[in-house]
């Protein structure tokens, strides 16, 4: 459009002069264009792709980390993890995490972002209180709540050594355990995020529901939650991904024990590859991480599509 | 009426006691004897409060927080630096750019989104390795930023094809090239998402474990705060003179710098969250 407009207007002399100063031009901002995506590209090309396919490469090895070189030895390694009960309940136990999880972290916090979503000054602390556990870090959190938990931590001092709880000593408690300090420490970002989906619901949709009789709870669900509906999508994909990848808070509240009861996927992961150098068979159990990860990512985007397009309409 | 008001009361108790409970803990029985955390874990101790469990700490020669904020601190500025130097005219490049290509492109950088840092770091070491790179600071800074790149890049990309082409068209005629359009006409206007940004990275960077752990390694004597903690508390981990002190050393700057700059933080990651 714009380039016959202007070979119009312009005399046929310089027409020519004028064609090759825009190629010109155009070859300069791709060469320029391309000296501007390279590095991101290179980093990435380099320090992400290029080792998930060095994942996948010894993912059908034997390689233990030191013997060169690696040999190929098949699908092994996968047909070893699905019968290999330490994984098996790893995933049990990364499933029954994320799936306990996200359902906590999201009624705890849409809960809380709707006892909090008025505007005043305690409102206004208590929401930057909910939130200090994701600046902290999860490594030291499991510090923290194992000295609070643990079998001479605060909370079994006070109750005294004959009645002492078992919170993190005893399989089930552990696991328990573990579940609630993760929905501890992570449901503060949903709070703030279902907080800020609340402020896009306007107030004369409200206000209409009221004069029509509404109660309180029929507001709730007839009204605000279809109208949340992707701040929903964004909470449940947030939470999801970051608890199939749980390790940290977990290695330092139980470091996976007792005897490996509340090792989680990637926990098993990095011991599988460096304390018993089994990196073939690590790599197997990443690549099914990362498979599952992507999968239930856009499984849960699509699936989510369908309740945002009913409230968009 | 007053039951909705009683159960409002209730739950907001019920909240500030799960969240306090634990700072509270932390705060008091840095200040104590072991005897007294043991026997008294939420009460005043017997012989009043003493700061040298917390001086001991400081001090310790396993364990220096002093220098470990230091390098947690290089650490956040050099990853930021590096990640608005790398991904910025990236950014801009991709937003701008009409063909197929830089959709694909964009793509490619945007894969990270789904990959675990946890499980990468294992095969990253060995490319580090190739490049002679394991168990540097750079090493490290080129992973920690690539980490970087497809948030920031989502984050770039959507607040740059807001800004008109005009402004583009107007620095070429005066001669700017690229670089010179994104840096000085561009880049100064994209302050507010460049805060959203640098929020959620600083914040990735200081409380990640794995990768300080994994690429630096303990041997190679560089503990960022997170793991210079997990290295002194797991090794001590009875001794709570020990153990609340360091957590509280490890947490009270990053908490006063928190309360102060809250509302950016939760901001940033709201915004970060809702376009990502």
């Amino acid at each position: 459009m714009q380039v016959s407009k202007e070979s119009t207007r312009r005399p046929a002399a310089s027409k020519a002069a004028g064609r090759s100063a825009r190629t010109r031009a155009r070859r300069r901002a791709t060469t320029a264009d391309i000296a501007m995506m390279a590095p991101p590209l290179v980093l990435v090309a380099g320090l992400i792709i290029v080792p998930i396919a060095i994942a996948v490469y010894l993912s059908f090895t034997d390689w233990n980390g030191f013997t060169s070189p690696p040999h190929l030895i098949g699908f092994r390694n996968y047909v070893r993890l699905t019968e290999d009960s330490a994984v098996r309940h790893a995933a049990f136990l990364t499933l029954l995490i994320t799936v306990i999880g996200t359902v906590a972290c999201n009624v705890l916090g849409l809960g809380v972002a709707l006892l909090l979503n008025r505007n005043n000054r305690i409102n206004a602390f208590l929401r930057v209180l909910v939130f200090y556990p994701y600046v902290v870090g999860a490594v030291i959190l499991g510090f923290l709540w194992s000295s609070i938990l643990g079998t001479s931590g605060a909370v079994n001092s006070v109750v005294g050594a004959k009645h002492a709880l078992p919170f993190l000593s005893d399989p089930t408690w552990a696991v328990v355990t573990v579940i609630c300090v993760i929905v501890w420490s992570s449901f503060g970002v949903n709070v703030v995020l279902y907080l800020a989906g609340l402020q896009t619901v306007p107030d004369s949709v409200i206000e209409a529901a009221k004069i029509d009789g509404a109660t309180p709870w029929q507001t709730f669900w007839r009204v605000k939650l279809p109208m949340l509906a992707p701040t929903v999508t964004v909470n449940v994909v947030l939470v999801v991904i970051g608890l199939l990848r749980v390790y940290e808070l977990i290695l330092a509240l139980t470091a996976g024990g007792p005897a490996g009861e509340t090792q989680s996927v990637v926990y098993n992961i990095l011991t599988s590859s460096f304390d018993n150098t089994q990196l073939g068979y690590g790599a197997a159990q990443s690549v099914v991480l990362m498979v599952v990860i992507v999968t239930v990512t856009v499984v849960i985007t699509t699936a989510r599509r369908r309740s945002e397009q009913a409230v968009a309409a | 009426m007053t039951a909705r008001r009683v159960g409002r009361i209730v739950a907001v108790a019920l909240l500030v006691l799960a969240m306090v409970g634990p700072l509270y803990l932390m705060l008091t029985n840095a200040f104590k004897s072991q005897h007294d955390i043991l026997t008294e874990p939420f009460g005043w101790p017997s012989g009043g409060f003493s700061l040298k469990f917390l001086t001991n700490a400081l001090t310790s020669p396993d364990f220096n927080v002093v220098a470990a904020y230091g390098v947690t601190l290089l650490f956040v500025v050099a990853v930021n630096a590096l990640n608005l130097l790398v991904v910025g005219p990236a950014s801009y490049a991709i937003a701008r750019g009409g063909h197929r290509y830089h959709r694909a492109i964009m793509l490619v950088l945007l894969a990270g989104l789904f990959i675990p840092g946890q499980t990468l770091v294992i095969p990253v070491i060995y490319v580090l390795k190739a490049l002679g790179l394991i168990g540097t600071i750079p090493g490290f800074l080129l992973f920690e930023t690539t980490l970087t790149v497809p948030t920031t890049v989502f984050l770039f990309v959507a607040f740059v094809q807001t800004v008109p082409r005009e402004l583009d068209e107007a620095a070429r005629i005066d001669g700017a090239s690229r670089y010179g359009t994104f840096w000085r006409v561009i880049f100064p206007l994209m302050r507010p998402v460049v805060a959203t940004a640098m929020v959620l990275n600083s914040i990735g960077v200081w409380t990640d474990f794995v990768n300080p752990q994994f690429i630096l390694g303990p041997q190679s004597g560089i503990y960022t705060v997170t793991t210079g903690v997990y290295a002194a508390i797991s090794r001590l981990s009875t001794d709570y003179t020990v153990v609340y002190p360091n957590m509280l050393l490890a947490t009270a700057p990053v908490i006063v710098f928190y309360v102060f700059m809250q509302k950016r933080i939760i901001g940033g990651l709201t915004a970060g969250a809702i376009k990502g």
